[in-house]
């Protein structure tokens, strides 16, 4: 059954490349060539087409949100995804791009409306969860929750949903999104007060990565220097990275 | 978002530009002051105490309202010597008028002067500032309430009398902001009231829909009133006609200045839960607005406006305190105006920009080495060890909930909220940074602090703190620093001009230092500092150069004595 999951993970990925429908993918290209003429409105548009023909990929439901971003259309894409999953309420790749396109508006959104926005992204990636709790649905789950003041007591859920996904990225090849959950993990070890195991699996993780300079930078400090740098990661003014492109550059190797 | 395209560039140039006004050697000669709290010494006993509602919505609406705690320093008796105004906001509850006995203690004589009422059961005591209205030498007060506002003349000998009946400042208004400037310089002291909520009365509550309808960008706030004062003891609302009665937001605070050198006072209006505002003073009795280009819009929690300029680039500074703290990161701001119409946010790069939950913040040079300082109060509510936030957040996030209507909000109770803050003291490197030292200073007490007044209370040239708290005793801190710089001390007294001289800009040369004041007329939150102008000087034992322009544009150079307190008079130079 586990096995099954992570197949199913790469299945998902892979659908980016050779399951896209051919009206889907002409709209996907006509799309790629809005974005290099800079004619933002038009990829939406496209993009929209493309997911609407094919709600499971990731690269379109991903590119269509960069876009978002890059145009500041942020309800834009809040508003599609909300309709898109009315229709396909069982889609876990909708969910998840959905509580996306919540994060995605946070830095440009005001405090009080950040905490609503996130909120709103995690009610959506527990919906994501809970329909298939994959790698990315655990990660991105476990990471949204680190970003919550400390008041909320949510890092211990981040850790859970972490160690979960971490657990499911050991029992496949290695990926190198993977290192990924090897920071988040140690940051949540960090925020929940736990230093030691912190520094045990930015180790874990640099053995598989050893050139990854985001976990060296966390072993190399200590003290309040290490708690900056980790809090300055988590600062909600800042743009996250929902960028998926890892994932289907992976697939389509 | 405007503000954020151009932060890169404007922010190159903003640290050139205080790098390259600075003169080599010219920096922070390494001195710290240091205060002593001697408010139970001074004979300042007292606490203020919020107003308690009745009914369900009482916590609530207490808690939205939990300000009121101002000071307000003025010479009432013209003895020399400044005196205390403090408000108190719980209803029967008296202000109090210190009177400074001249040897570091104060005498609580409001009742005698009769200007002690004012938290009837229809209206809560708010701000309150010292202004003479009439320019007959004698200061006057202005009690800002959520209710009607209160004018007390001056009768001189220790009396006053409260003549806001027939001054036209009769209308109701949630009013917790209020300064006093010559915006059309006709001579004449006008009024600038910051409204909070709209004309409600929350003391007799009707409709619930009260509380601001977006918490980062509502439009149902009270905005700001604009008296013109028409020089026969009257004033006239002129808000509309003066261009300012399109803002719709939540004011905490109002600030005046000169911000484009041209002989005018602009405003700056800081908003909670929205965007704040700048106006441009068109100079023919109306503003325009400019705060696309000056600043951008916002979505902060706007508190405090002081105005100062704290690079001595010639150019005045906003300073504007909002909400930082471990669950809402909206760092102060800190306005470095680049002199082309435009401002650029250098508060993180400077220094100052966690100041915790934000309140007032002032500007002054406390060990005279003529380099602006900054001290910030902060902290909502210090209660007990619960926290309020887990409580608020499921009312916060419950999609389409009503922010306006009280009945949504959960009572706070016995919890805290951004409680227990410590507060900050900016000590100004003269590098274009500051370096936060209050527990060095003295000054780090964790009381929910609402005002800051600077005064002079010994004139002794080093500047002195009073601090107010909500539901707290206020503070007043002395400054006993030792090894301070010289300085001027200045009372200014307009003729053709307002008589306070507020608006008029003093320049000082010295020591390799050019340094501009502007004196203003209540800026920053619940607190008005000293009607004179200081400057620290440093290690120079003479001024090179001291120019005045007066609000009515006579431009007067004079040599003044350093390390006294001196009165200079429009068109006669000093006078004593």
């Amino acid at each position: 059954m586990r096995k099954l999951k992570s197949v199913l993970l790469v299945m998902i990925a892979a659908t980016t490349v050779s399951m896209a429908s051919p009206a889907a993918d002409a709209n996907f290209r006509d799309a790629m060539s809005a974005v290099q003429a800079n004619d933002l409105g038009k990829a939406m548009h496209c993009l929209e087409l493309a997911i609407a023909d094919d709600p499971e990929n990731v690269r379109y439901a991903s590119e269509y949100r960069q876009v978002a971003i890059r145009s500041k259309d942020f309800d834009r894409s809040i508003d599609y995804f909300s309709k898109l999953v009315a229709n396909h309420p069982r889609s876990a790749n909708l969910h998840l791009n959905y509580g996306f396109a919540y994060v995605d508006k946070i830095p440009a959104a005001g405090s009080i409306t950040q905490v609503i926005l996130a909120n709103n992204a995690l009610g959506e990636f527990t919906k994501a969860v809970e329909i298939y709790p994959n790698w990315i649905a655990l990660y991105t789950r476990g990471a949204s929750y680190l970003f919550w003041p400390k008041i909320f007591n949510k890092a211990p859920l981040g850790v859970a949903d972490l160690e979960k996904a971490l657990a499911l990225q050991k029992r496949g090849p290695t990926k190198p999104y993977y290192v990924r959950t090897y920071i988040a993990l140690g940051d949540g070890y960090c925020k929940t007060e736990q230093m030691e195991r912190a520094k045990e699996i930015w180790k874990e993780g640099l053995s598989k990565f050893p050139n990854d300079s985001r976990l060296k930078d966390r072993l190399a400090l200590h003290g309040d220097q290490l708690v900056t740098l980790i809090e300055n990661n988590f600062d909600p003014n800042k743009r996250v990275d929902t960028d998926l492109r890892e994932i289907w550059l992976d697939a389509r190797e | 978002m405007v503000r954020r395209a151009r932060i890169g560039l404007h922010l190159a140039l903003a640290v050139w530009m205080g790098l390259g006004f600075s003169p080599a050697g010219a920096e922070n000669s390494g001195t710290q002051p240091k205060f002593d709290d001697i408010t139970a010494r001074a004979g300042i006993k007292i606490r203020h105490h919020t107003r308690t509602y009745s009914g369900k919505n009482g916590d609530v609406l207490r808690m939205f309202t939990s300000g009121g705690a101002a000071v307000a320093v003025g010479d009432y008796d013209n003895d020399g010597y400044d005196d205390l105004f403090m408000t108190d906001s719980e209803v029967g509850k008296p202000n109090h008028l210190f009177h400074n006995n001249g040897d570091l203690t104060f005498t609580d004589v409001a009742e005698q002067a009769g200007v002690a009422g004012g938290n009837d059961p229809s209206s809560i005591v708010s701000d309150a500032i010292w202004f003479d209205y009439d320019n007959d030498g004698l200061p006057d007060l202005l009690v800002a309430r959520f209710g009607t506002p209160i004018l007390y003349h001056n009768e001189g000998h220790g009396k006053f009398r409260d003549v806001t009946a027939g001054s036209g400042l009769t209308r109701f208004g949630n009013t917790i902001a209020v300064i006093a400037f010559d915006f059309d310089n006709d001579g004449y002291l006008d009024l600038l009231f910051g409204n909070y909520f709209q004309p409600v009365n929350l003391l007799s509550l009707k409709d619930p829909h009260v509380l601001p309808n977006n918490l980062d960008g509502a439009t149902n706030g009270g905005g700001v009133t604009l008296w013109r004062n028409t020089g026969h003891g009257s004033f006239q609302d002129v808000t509309k006609k003066a261009g300012l009665g399109k803002i719709t937001g939540w004011t905490l605070d109002v600030g005046h200045g000169d911000f484009n050198n041209n002989g005018l006072q602009d405003i700056y209006v800081a908003c909670d839960f929205g965007t704040d505002h700048v106006f441009l003073n068109n100079g023919d009795g109306t503003f325009r607005e400019v705060t696309e280009k000056a600043t951008g819009w916002d979505t902060k929690k706007g508190m405090n406006v002081d105005v100062a300029d704290y690079n001595n680039d010639g150019l005045l500074d906003i300073y504007v305190t909002n909400i930082y703290d471990d669950y809402m990161k909206e760092c102060a701001m800190l306005w470095q105006n680049l002199g082309d119409g435009t401002f650029v946010d250098v508060s993180s790069d400077v220094g100052v920009c966690d100041t915790g939950w934000g309140w007032a913040a002032k500007f002054a040079d406390f060990d005279n080495d003529g380099w602006q300082d900054l001290f910030v109060v902060n902290g909502l509510r210090s209660a007990g060890s619960d926290n309020y936030l887990p409580v608020l957040l499921p009312m916060l996030t419950t999609p389409g909930i009503d922010f306006s209507d009280v009945n949504n909000w959960p009572d706070i109770g016995d919890r805290s909220w951004s409680g227990y803050q410590r507060k900050r003291f900016f000590h100004n490197q003269g590098n274009a940074t500051f370096q936060e030292i209050g527990a060095t200073v003295g000054v780090n007490n964790d009381r929910d602090g609402r005002g800051i007044a600077i005064i002079d209370i010994d004139n002794d040239g080093r500047l002195d703190i009073v601090q107010t708290n909500a539901n707290q005793a206020p503070i007043l801190y002395h400054n006993v620093s030792g090894n301070v710089g010289n300085w001027v001390e200045l009372k200014l007294m307009g003729t053709k001009s307002n008589r306070d001289g507020i608006g008029a800009r003093v320049q000082l040369q010295a020591g390799g230092l050019t340094q501009i004041r502007e004196l203003d007329g209540g800026n920053g939150y619940a607190g008005q500092s000293m009607h004179r102008v200081h400057f620290g000087i440093g290690a120079s034992n003479k001024i090179d150069a001291l120019r005045i322009r007066w609000p009515s544009g006579r431009v007067e150079i004079f040599d003044v004595p350093i390390n006294t307190f001196t009165s200079v008079q429009e068109g006669s130079g000093i006078v004593k």
